[in-house]
Order: structure tokens, then C-alpha cells, then sequence
């Protein structure tokens, strides 16, 4: 005979209905939210893999954001450039023939000191609190006034000129020696008087794995060559000048600025090449960030079409388990016993 | 034979009505009463053929009984282990993990792992912009939370342990008072089954009691040739044997990485932790005791870990190689020098006040060096990583970031991977944690459906069908009944013998 207690009879809706109305619970949760409720329930040794993807993906949305001031300042560097380029490049046209009329050299000369005063505005420009050219020194104005360059090289002219005299060698080959009181300015110790920039440049990671070069220092030779040129030019106007020491100022001056052009266009190419570099990491972190995104949610998120179909299940089972939990409640033979 | 014969065996007959009638009320009385075992009345024909309740038959099933015992401890086992893992994985506030991830996928939980991320991400912004202090301050900022997530993970498995012991402890009081409980009924039951008294009533209580012990401890039973039962623990121990023994656990109120909580023992002999070679196998005890001994402590020793790889990922590098490391960003509870030993370091590690705005510190220390803002002993530059001074030196936030992403050595015991990155470490421990949290849940789930199965087949086996007594109520009514009218019959047929012999005189 198959016996069953009355308190296992009664009590069997009893726990499906406990079950199913937590689980309905549960269900609810995860429409709303569209993620599992109890995501380390679910996921267990999975887990770590949603977070990480998680935080890569937090990680490039901060490369992306930390490479808008990297761009920003690529392109206000390359700006500059731009600029200290075209008024290199007018001179250094100008001075093509000005060897041979040396009354241009009064005219050239006003045109170098404007160049000057255009190259140090171009290398102290700020962007974004941050001076360009400083290298990692970026809250110190990088150059000097191009008054104060213009009379020490003015001063360092007249010792070269003096040299020149006394030893009898020619202006040309004074000054296109690396002792020189105008090149020695330039140069190493003397231009570390004119300019506070660092020589050490600003890296950036630019993407996860890459990290590059993302600024350039004043003190790169070309901006030396450059400043160089429009001061000789410059400070010769305020000397008397033989024909030929005119025509060796100029040619001096003349190829000082093709040296400086030519490092100033690798310059360029490289930052350029750079700016690419964020470009391309932009464009690849957008990529990825779209996958991480799609894989994460494979991981987290409830398909919303099976979750429907399971609240309704659940729902008809509740429904069930009531219209059975009240029929059982008639079902007892003591309501058929009349009493007597 | 006669009619007084009749009349004593129609008298006999409503006295043993009465009787089942007793023991069906009983029955019914208890239709609700889990763990009742349904009464038979045996009814006997005497010699004359009067009928008599001669005993009343417990309704038993040792095999299911055994099993709902075993299913029971093994289930209280898993809801303690499972409860107390529940709590630790509580604070990495996983389920409150964004809604949002099916646009933006953000993480948003608290664990050491997605605050290690964040720190990464601002040294990476503060080392991309060294100059902008603001970006300094969110790096500290990112520190502070990072040394939040892992305090309050420490204090969780901690609390955990707390409770997890002064649960062991009022389960090692509720077993004392069980056994003193059964040493009382035993005996009763031994005494009555010399004499033949009804032991029904007494046997209910004994396996009312023994299921209550089951919740606590696992536990065997065995009879013994008197109808006593002797209990032992699943390992071995003997509980009872005619006298309760003493089950012995001293309280630890306060726990720290570095406690190690008491045994239980019984008469002496351990019953749990590691070093105990009869450990019990199941029941409150030996989940609580796996919590606090194993499962709490492998979450602690991962978190100090992650701790411990901070603070010398992060220390102060001297110019000198004669000189200490000094702490750098993490600080083991604001000391200067980096910590010997990595238990509890998760409890006290803390931001370095002198890189700390909010507490009157220099945020750019974090990116020249010299966190420690000047070493008396070892000079104030010794320590200084931007000797040129420059606004945009990031060499040594760059150095920070190179670190993290190099591979270190970690306990291989504590669950987390051997050798890897910190973020792969702490990603690592995450899963760890999570991998024992659904497993313990899975299992108590499973095993609570067990308790439900095997309880379902003893009340089958062993309680009350409503129905059944009534129908059987309505068979001894009849009984009854026509008992009644027999008496009543002699009755008038001895009056009518009255009357003739009267009426005859």
C-alpha cells in the first residue's frame, strides 16, 4: 500500500511555491537591471574575466581621454613649427643674392629681428597650462626675451670681430668655428643661459601598449641654428662692415638656416609621424572598446528573451501551485464526515 | 459460556474502542508535529475472546532516519560556509556591478582588483600630465579607495571569523544541553523496554533531540542491547554512551590575520580544525570551523597579498644601493619602513600622509620620489627621483606604471595565481573567492533539497495520514457502537430473565 503522511501531502505545493516566487524574484531583478542578479553566483571563476574586461575597457576610455591633451599639444607644437618654419624659410630666400648687395643687410636685418621675436614667442607658447617647448620643465617659460639674446649676441659679434682683426683670419672662418663667441652662445653652456628648458622630453602612453615621445625641447639644435642666424643678422647691422665681411655674415647666416630648415623638417616629420600614432591608437581603442563591451556583456547580461519566457513559466507555475494548494484544502475526508 | 460472558467480552470490546480511540486522537493531535511517528494500537483476542490494546507500535524507519541525520548535518555544513562566504563576497559589492554594461561597460564594484584598475588609470593620466596637480590628487584619491577596498575586505573576513566563532560557540552549548537532554530520555527508554512500559512518547523526544544534534554536529547512532543509543561524531568521537560527554570550545571575541581560533574538543580530543586528526565531517560545527579556519582566512591572505605587492611596488628607491627602501604611495599603517611580514597588512595599510593633500601632505612627492618628505637619518635628497625638478618628470610615474605591469611572485598557497601582474593577481583572487562562493552556495542549495527529500520520506515512512485515522476512527465508532448495543441487548435480556423470575414468584 503507498502511504504518504498528510504533512508531505500538504506540504507539497508548499516548497515549489517558496522556490518558484524566489526565483521570480530573482527574474524581475535581472529585467530590470538586464545583468544577472547575483553575477559571482553566476559566474564564479568567471568572474575575474567581466572585471578585467571591464577595467581594459575603463583603461582605454582613459588612454582616449588623456590622448585628447596629447593631441592637442602635437598640434599646437606642430603649429609652431609651422610658423617658425615659413619665417625661417622667407629668410633664408631673402638672403639668396644679398651677399652681393650689401645694402640689403639693413633691410634683412629688420626682417631677422622680427623672425627673432616671432621664434621666441613660438617656442614659449603655453597649451593647456603647459609650455610646449620646455620639455618636462613645462612651467617655466623656456626662452629668454629676444631682447636680451640680441645683445649678448650683439656683444659676442663685436668679440668675434675683434678676434677677426687681431688675428687676421677672415670674418667667415671666425664665425663658422665652433669656438666662437656667437656659436659658443648657442651652444651647450651659452644657450643653457638664454633657455630653461629641460632637454628631456614628455613621453605619453598613448594606447595600452605603446608609449611615445610627445613633445619637443628648445633645445634642439635647429631652434639653436635658427636663433643663431637671425641674431648674427641682426646684430650686424649694428656694426661697420666691410663688403666681405658683409658677404660672410650673410653666408654665414644663410647656412645656418638651410642646417636649421632641414633638422626643423625632420622635427616636423617626426611630430607628425606622432600625431599618426594617436590617430591609429584612437582609432584601434574605439575598435577594441567596442568588443570588450560586446564581450562583457556576454558574460553579464540576460538574454532578455529567455528571461521572458522564464518570469512567464514561473508565472503560470505560481498560478498553478495556488489553484492546487486551494483545491487540496477541500481535499480531507474529514469535510465529508457528518458529525452524529 | 453465558451472558455475563458476553456482557464482559461487549465491555472488553469498548474498552479497547476506547482505547485506539486514545491513541488515533493522539495521532491526529500530532498530524502537524514534524518528526512524530504514527502509533499502531496492537489489538489482542484474549482467552476468553474479550479483545484487549495489548502495546502501541512506534512507526520506525532507521534507514531514513539515519539519512535525514546525515542530510541535515551535511546541510547545515554548507548554509554556514556558504552564509559567512556570502558575507565576504558581499564587499566586493559584485551585485550591485552597473546596469548599465550594455552601453558603457564600466566597473563599478569595489573589489581590490577594479580599484587597482582605477589607480593604474590615474598614474597613467597624472604620469601623461605630471604638472596638472590635479591629476596627483586624483592618483591619491584612487590610492585612498584602493587602501578603502582592501581595509574593508580585511575587516569582512574578519567579522566573519567573529561571528563564525561565537556561532561555535553557542553550537558547542546547544549540543552540551542536547546530550544532557538524551542522557535523560535514554534512560527512560532503557528502563521502560526492561519493564514493558509504553516508551512511544520517549523514543518521539530521543530522535526529536537527535535531529536537533544533527543540525549541529554530523553524528552516527547505534543501538545498544538494552534499547538504549549510543552517539558518535562522524569522525568517530564518541558523544554519548550511556553518560554525555563534554564538548569543550573556549571563545576568541576579537580576531585579527594573525589569530588563531580554538579547537572543540570532546573529552579532550580535538574535533576541528586542520590539526585535528578526527575532525567532524558536517554539521554547523564543521562549517563554522572551515570558515573560520580555512575558507575566511585563504580571502585574507590574498587580500594581504595584494597589499603587501603595493606597498613595495610603490616604495621610495634610494639613489644609493646602501640605503633601505622606504614606503612610498602605501604605508603599512604610516610607518617609514616598508613591512617584514605580509599578515594583515590589509588591515593596515594606508595612504602615506606626506603625499596626501587632505592631510597636509605634497602631492608632487608621488611624482619627484621622497614620499617620505625628507628621511632625517638618510638625508632629504637621497630619495629624490626628479633631481632637475621639472613640472612634466614623469620618469618615475612611468616606472610606478612599468611595475605594475611586471610580473611578481605571490603565495602560491593562498589560492591566487604563483606568478603574474598585481592586476593579474588581484583579478585572479576575485575569481578565487567567487569559484568558492558559488560552489558552498551550489552546495547548500543542493544539500537543503536533500534535507527536503529525505524528510518527505521519513514523514511518508513514519507520520500521520489524516484521512487514514479518520477512516479508522469511523471502524472503531462502529466497533463502539455495536458494542454499545450489545450491552444493552444482555441488559434487556437480563431483565426480561429478571421480570419472568419475578413475575414466576
Amino acid at each position: 500500500m503507498v502511504y504518504i503522511s498528510t504533512q508531505s501531502f500538504q506540504s507539497v505545493t508548499r516548497q515549489p511555491m517558496l522556490q518558484t516566487e524566489s526565483a521570480l524574484a530573482t527574474a524581475q531583478q535581472e529585467v530590470a537591471s538586464g545583468v544577472y542578479a547575483d553575477l559571482g553566483l553566476q559566474l564564479g571563476s568567471q568572474t575575474s574575466n567581466a572585471i578585467s574586461l571591464a577595467q581594459q575597457s575603463d583603461q582605454i576610455t582613459s588612454l582616449t581621454a588623456s590622448n585628447v591633451s596629447t593631441t592637442t599639444r602635437l598640434s599646437a607644437t606642430n603649429s609652431a613649427l609651422t610658423a617658425i618654419m615659413s619665417d625661417a624659410q622667407s629668410l633664408a630666400d631673402n638672403l639668396i643674392g644679398a651677399e652681393s648687395s650689401p645694402t640689403v643687410l639693413q633691410t634683412l636685418s629688420t626682417q631677422a629681428q622680427s623672425s627673432l621675436s616671432d621664434l621666441v614667442g613660438q617656442l614659449n607658447t603655453s597649451s593647456g597650462g603647459q609650455y610646449i617647448f620646455g620639455g618636462t620643465n613645462t612651467q617655466t617659460t623656456p626662452i629668454t626675451t629676444s631682447a636680451s639674446i640680441q645683445s649678448a649676441a650683439t656683444s659676442a659679434l663685436t668679440t668675434d670681430m675683434a678676434t677677426s682683426q687681431s688675428s687676421g683670419t677672415d670674418l667667415g672662418t671666425v664665425l663658422s668655428g665652433a669656438s666662437s663667441s656667437l656659436s659658443t652662445l648657442f651652444q651647450g653652456s651659452g644657450w643653457s643661459s638664454l633657455s630653461s628648458a629641460s632637454s628631456t622630453t614628455l613621453t605619453s602612453q598613448i594606447s595600452p601598449t605603446q608609449t611615445t615621445t610627445s613633445s619637443v625641447s628648445a633645445n634642439q639644435t635647429a631652434f639653436q641654428q635658427i636663433a643663431q642666424a637671425y641674431s648674427l643678422l641682426s646684430a650686424a647691422a649694428n656694426q661697420t662692415l666691410s663688403t666681405t665681411q658683409t658677404q660672410d655674415i650673410v653666408s654665414q647666416a644663410s647656412s645656418l638656416l638651410d642646417s636649421g630648415i632641414s633638422s626643423l623638417t625632420e622635427i616636423q616629420a617626426g611630430v607628425g609621424v606622432t600625431q599618426d600614432a594617436v590617430t591609429a591608437a584612437n582609432s584601434s581603442m574605439a575598435a577594441q572598446q567596442t568588443i570588450l563591451t560586446k564581450n562583457v556583456g556576454s558574460l553579464e547580461d540576460v538574454d532578455a528573451t529567455t528571461l521572458s519566457t522564464t518570469v512567464t513559466n514561473l508565472q503560470t507555475q505560481l498560478q498553478d501551485s495556488y489553484s492546487l494548494t486551494s483545491q487540496l484544502k477541500s481535499l480531507s475526508l474529514v469535510n465529508y464526515l457528518t458529525a452524529g | 459460556m453465558g451472558l455475563t460472558a458476553a456482557l464482559n467480552i461487549a465491555q472488553s470490546a469498548v474498552a479497547s474502542a476506547s482505547a485506539q480511540a486514545s491513541v488515533l486522537s493522539q495521532n491526529i493531535a500530532n498530524v502537524s508535529t514534524s518528526g512524530y511517528a504514527l502509533q499502531t494500537p496492537n489489538v489482542e483476542t484474549t482467552f476468553n475472546g474479550s479483545s484487549t490494546v495489548a502495546s502501541v507500535t512506534n512507526a520506525a524507519n532507521s534507514a531514513l532516519q539515519s539519512n535525514l541525520l546525515s542530510a541535515q548535518a551535511d546541510s547545515s555544513a554548507a548554509a554556514a560556509l556558504s552564509s559567512g562566504l556570502s558575507t565576504i563576497q558581499n564587499s566586493l559589492g559584485l551585485s550591485s556591478t552597473t546596469a548599465t554594461s550594455t552601453t558603457a561597460s564600466t566597473a563599478t564594484d569595489q573589489s581590490p582588483s577594479t580599484m587597482l584598475s582605477n589607480l593604474t588609470d590615474a598614474l597613467q593620466t597624472y604620469a601623461s600630465a605630471p604638472d596638472t596637480t590635479a591629476n596627483g590628487t586624483a592618483v591619491v584619491t584612487a590610492a585612498k579607495a584602493m587602501v578603502q577596498s582592501l581595509n574593508t575586505g580585511a575587516t569582512a573576513v574578519q567579522t566573519v571569523r567573529e561571528q563564525a566563532d561565537s556561532q561555535m560557540s553557542s553550537s558547542v552549548s546547544t549540543i552540551n544541553s542536547l546530550l544532557a537532554q538524551f542522557q535523560t530520555v535514554n534512560s527512560q527508554i532503557v528502563s521502560g523496554t526492561a519493564s514493558g512500559a509504553n516508551i512511544s512518547a520517549a523514543q518521539d523526544t530521543a530522535s526529536s533531540i537527535l535531529s536537533e544534534l544533527s543540525n549541529q554536529i554530523g553524528i552516527t547512532t547505534s543501538t545498544t542491547s538494552n534499547g538504549g543509543t549510543t552517539i558518535s561524531t562522524d569522525s568517530g568521537v564518541t558523544l554519548f554512551d550511556g553518560t554525555a560527554r563534554t564538548v569543550a570550545f573556549t571563545p576568541t571575541s576579537t580576531y585579527s590575520a594573525s589569530t588563531t581560533g580554538n579547537q572543540v574538543t570532546v573529552d579532550g580530543i580535538p574535533i576541528t580544525g586542520s590539526t585535528s586528526t578526527m575532525a567532524v565531517q558536517s554539521g554547523a560545527l564543521a562549517g563554522l570551523s572551515q570558515l573560520r579556519d580555512s575558507a575566511a582566512p585563504k580571502y585574507q591572505n590574498q587580500l594581504d597579498q595584494i597589499a603587501s605587492s603595493l606597498i613595495t611596488t610603490f616604495a621610495d628607491t634610494p639613489s644609493s644601493s646602501s640605503l633601505p627602501s622606504l614606503a612610498g604611495l602605501f604605508t603599512n599603517g604610516g610607518s617609514e619602513t616598508l613591512p617584514t611580514s605580509v599578515t594583515g597588512l590589509a588591515s593596515s595599510i594606508s595612504v602615506n600622509a606626506s603625499v596626501d593633500p587632505s592631510q597636509g601632505g605634497n602631492v608632487d612627492l608621488l611624482r619627484d620620489g621622497n614620499s617620505s618628505g625628507g628621511n632625517a637619518t638618510y638625508g632629504t635628497t637621497a630619495y629624490t627621483s626628479n633631481t632637475s625638478g621639472g613640472a612634466g618628470y614623469s620618469g618615475l610615474l612611468d616606472s610606478y606604471t612599468t611595475a605594475l605591469s611586471t610580473s611578481q611572485t605571490f603565495d602560491s598557497s593562498s589560492g591566487g595565481i604563483a606568478n603574474g601582474t598585481l592586476a593579474n593577481y588581484a583579478s585572479s583572487s576575485v575569481s578565487s573567492l567567487e569559484s568558492d562562493y558559488k560552489t558552498a552556495s551550489n552546495a547548500a542549495t543542493y544539500q537543503s533539497s536533500v534535507v527536503t527529500t529525505a524528510t518527505t520520506a521519513l514523514s511518508n515512512a513514519t507520520g500521520v495520514n489524516l484521512d487514514d485515522q479518520m477512516s479508522k476512527m469511523l471502524v472503531i465508532e462502529q466497533a463502539y457502537q455495536a458494542s454499545a448495543q450489545l450491552l444493552t441487548t444482555v441488559n434487556s435480556m437480563y431483565s426480561s430473565l429478571i421480570t419472568a423470575v419475578q413475575s414466576g414468584a
